[in-house]
């Protein structure tokens, strides 16, 4: 039935594909999730990013402690030693580990695995003497790391809480000079509980919250007040995520979610449109102050003297004030050394450069206030839905409806930032040396295509969705559903384009600097799942057991298949993590 | 709290081997161990040879689970420490610090770092500038410092730039000769007379 409502110049196989795909898995996730959550059967692709809750920190890092301690057959303090090191890159300490040998990985970490045994116990009643405080102390009051130094009980303890003071406190290191050995936490733990319990407190927290200070792939939920979650994503920080708490933002940089633009385009645009000057360069360039009264006066005319309403003469280039006897060169009774043609030119460029500015921050703020005002679109959505339900027709099945009006915030948004990222990708600030003239310009014919079509797509699917549908007899209600439909499809499809033409023909060719963008996701961002115990264990099938058995065995190749194409994302050239983290789960965790 | 008992027992461990190693430290008050002053020699084949360097300690309340904070009171001409300030830019005085080191071994590695320089980390950037582009003139003037402020003889240098303006040379004409001359009176005449 629905063969031939829209076609677009070329890929109309993408579009059905698409659509097809669309209504298959139909969860949608993001911006209104209590509109679509009615047509989503289950979740058919697995999320990739976790919510850990202050509940769930401990769980979260368990799993990896207890894999690197099972595979290299350590204690738990060198487990976590070895990955803070990695930084809990599971990954990379075990790419480490077969590259390097256990030996060199452990001395690079600080980890010292003792295998000897204390030949000679000391006799409890010999004294030490303690090269810290330089003391002789009985031998039982001594005690001595896995590095094999041995300082007294009093030194080691004032050592500790220096260094948890000082926030320093997840790598302790061995208090002997140049020894890189860091210190087994229990002991820390033991001997700081004696004197300063709360400290002992404070070390186990820091010892938990290293899971997501020192790892990469987990970040606190920038929310403010904070809701206290951190989220782990399982395969690229470069994404888009949403908290338990609503709040939506990106991975990478932990500001508003704001692909296609990368997160340094991000900020540097943040910074450009919440200081304004770019309006005071233009009023000090464009005026300047009577002497007079004061006044700013604007200098129409290539003349150099100026004229304020007030009735006095200045010269432009010094701002003295003059007579008004003049040639056009020259002011009579005045004379200034200014060069007249470098004020001039700055002030060209001053101009040119904020007229490009307003340019690309009109439309991108034409988009933003759109989608403010489309929000209030959803209310009216539902009173026509439910005047049309009320009308007793044939029409039953409004998902078309729900569906168009998602797209539409999606397809807004991707649009609105796609300005900002256009300022910069085909401006001077970021990539000046790297593309010639001609290279930018068509660069730049290319991408403005995708962006009007996607552009009069998007209002298209506006205005249809603001027709007053309720009214129309059923032959016309049809036919603005077809129309939404299609449009929907195509703006997805568009969007979807754009980001690709984004990741592949313009920021993949940089030489000189690396911009990674979030992905497209026609679902929307991903909310985030609350993180629950043996997660990856219950996914792990026949299957993963085998290729991760294979690269136990040594062959240490990332494997392509798996759970973790999960994702709506866009295949990209980037190199992407594997499946390995995923999928390289502990074969003796329980379930 | 500065652990009291140690600096003690480091004060007497350092004085005793001062015939060896040269290397002194004494409380500036005796009855407040936290403010020393430290003593190292120039180290011999250096533009310091023959220098005193004192060096102001103060021992932080953590100490010895903190490093002492030191710095030059005696002028130096180095890429590493502010001709200014006297500040010193070594890493064990930093982050490497560890609670078994000593005064005495901090005291060892500042002289160490006397005779190796390390130009690519410097705290006074116009020494290590010099240092790296101009090596001669960069001795001429450790040299000068050496002579100037850290030898015994150095309250002369004051009377010999007296002497030599009362010949009538300009001052800064004078400086600058006895500078170049590595403080040499009879060598700086010359200079000024042939200049
Ligand atoms: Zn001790
Ligand atoms: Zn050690
Ligand atoms: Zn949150
Ligand atoms: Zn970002
Ligand atoms: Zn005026
Ligand atoms: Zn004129
Ligand atoms: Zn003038």
């Amino acid at each position: 039935m629905e063969e031939d409502y829209y076609s677009m110049s070329g890929g109309s196989e993408e579009e059905e594909d698409c659509y097809s795909s669309d209504r298959e898995d139909d969860s949608i996730y993001g911006l209104t999730n209590e509109d679509f959550d009615a047509q989503s059967g289950a979740p058919s692709k697995a999320p990739y990013s976790k919510v850990i809750t202050r509940e769930s920190l401990l769980a979260a890092q368990t799993e990896h402690l207890r894999r690197v301690m099972d595979l290299l057959s350590v204690r738990e303090h060198h487990a976590r030693a070895l990955l803070i090191h990695y930084r809990w890159d599971v990954d990379q300490l075990i790419a480490a580990y077969v590259e390097r040998g256990k030996s060199c990985m452990f001395a690079e970490a600080g980890v010292t695995v003792v295998e000897h045994v204390d030949l000679d116990p000391p006799e409890t009643s010999s004294t030490v003497m303690c090269n810290v405080c330089m003391d002789d102390v009985p031998a039982k009051d001594v005690t001595r790391m896995d590095c094999s130094h041995s300082f007294c009980n009093d030194c080691w303890t004032e050592h500790f809480i220096v260094k948890i003071k000082e926030g320093l406190s997840r790598r302790i290191k061995c208090m002997a000079h140049k020894c890189n050995g860091i210190c087994d936490e229990d002991i820390i733990k033991k001997l700081v509980s004696v004197r300063h319990p709360d400290l002992a407190e404070k070390f186990d927290r820091f010892l938990l919250e290293s899971y997501i200070e020192d790892n990469k792939m987990v970040k606190w939920c920038p929310s403010t007040p904070h809701c206290g979650n951190a989220i782990r994503v399982e395969n690229d920080e470069f994404c888009e995520v949403e908290c338990s708490c609503g709040l939506q933002f990106c991975f990478s940089c932990a500001s508003e979610a704001h692909s296609p633009c990368s997160c340094l385009m991000w900020e540097m645009w943040a910074k450009k449109c919440s200081d304004e000057s770019e309006t005071v360069n233009w009023i000090t360039v464009h005026t300047k102050p009577c002497p007079k009264c004061h006044k700013p006066v604007e200098k129409n005319g290539g003349c150099n003297l100026v004229g304020c309403i007030c009735g006095q003469a200045f010269c432009w280039l010094c701002g003295g004030a003059t007579g008004r006897n003049h040639t056009w060169s020259t002011i009579a009774d005045h004379s200034c050394g200014r060069y007249k043609e470098d004020s001039e030119e700055k002030a060209e460029i001053a101009k040119r450069y904020l007229y490009r500015y307003m340019h690309y921050h009109n439309r991108y703020k034409a988009h933003t206030d759109s989608f403010k005002q489309e929000s209030g679109l959803r209310e009216t959505i539902k009173e026509k839905i439910a005047n049309l339900e009320a009308k007793d027709s044939k029409l039953r099945d409004f998902s078309w409806v729900t569906n168009g009006l998602y797209r539409l915030f999606r397809s807004r948004q991707a649009l609105s930032y796609s300005y900002p990222f256009a300022f910069y990708m085909f401006g001077d600030d970021l990539f000046k040396n790297e593309m010639t003239t001609e290279e930018r310009e068509i660069k730049q014919n290319l991408f403005e295509d995708q962006q009007q079509q996607l552009e009069s797509n998007v209002e298209k699917l506006s205005k249809f969705l603001e027709e007053p549908f309720d009214e129309y007899s059923v032959e016309q209600v049809m036919r603005n559903r077809m129309e939404v439909i299609n449009l929907s499809v195509v703006t997805d499809n568009l969007c979807k384009k754009m980001y690709e033409c984004i990741e592949n023909d313009l920021l993949d060719p940089l030489q000189f600097t690396t911009h990674m963008i979030a992905p497209y996701q026609s679902k929307g961002i991903q909310k985030a799942v609350e993180l629950t115990t043996g997660w990856d264990a219950q996914i792990s099938s026949n299957n993963e057991f085998h290729e991760a058995a294979d690269q136990f065995n040594g062959t240490g190749q990332a494997s392509t298949s798996g759970t973790s194409d999960d994702s709506e994302q866009l295949s990209r050239k980037r190199p992407r993590k594997g499946n390995f983290a995923t999928n390289l789960i502990d074969l003796n965790l329980p379930a | 709290m500065v652990d009291f008992a140690r600096v003690q027992k480091e004060l007497q461990e350092c004085n005793r081997d001062f015939g060896v190693s040269g290397i002194k430290v004494i409380p500036k008050n005796e009855a407040n161990l936290t403010q020393l002053l430290g003593t190292i020699p120039g180290p011999l084949g250096t533009p310091y040879e023959g220098g005193t360097f004192n060096i102001d300690i103060n021992l932080p309340d953590g100490y010895p689970f903190e490093p002492p904070k030191m710095k030059f009171a005696t002028k130096v001409w180095h890429p590493n420490i502010s001709s200014q300030s006297g500040a010193i830019c070594l890493d064990i005085l930093k982050d490497q610090w560890s609670p078994a080191l000593t005064l005495k071994t901090a005291l060892l590695s500042v002289q160490a770092l006397l005779s190796a320089p390390e130009p690519d980390d410097p705290q006074d950037a116009v020494v290590a500038q010099q240092y790296l582009r101009e090596y001669q003139t960069y001795v001429g003037t450790a040299r000068y410092w050496t002579e100037a402020f850290a030898k015994a003889s150095s309250l002369n240098v004051e009377e010999k730039v007296q002497k030599l303006v009362e010949m009538g040379f300009p001052e800064a004409l004078v400086r600058s000769a006895l500078e170049s001359v590595g403080g040499d009176e009879n060598l700086a005449l010359e200079k000024l007379c042939s200049g």
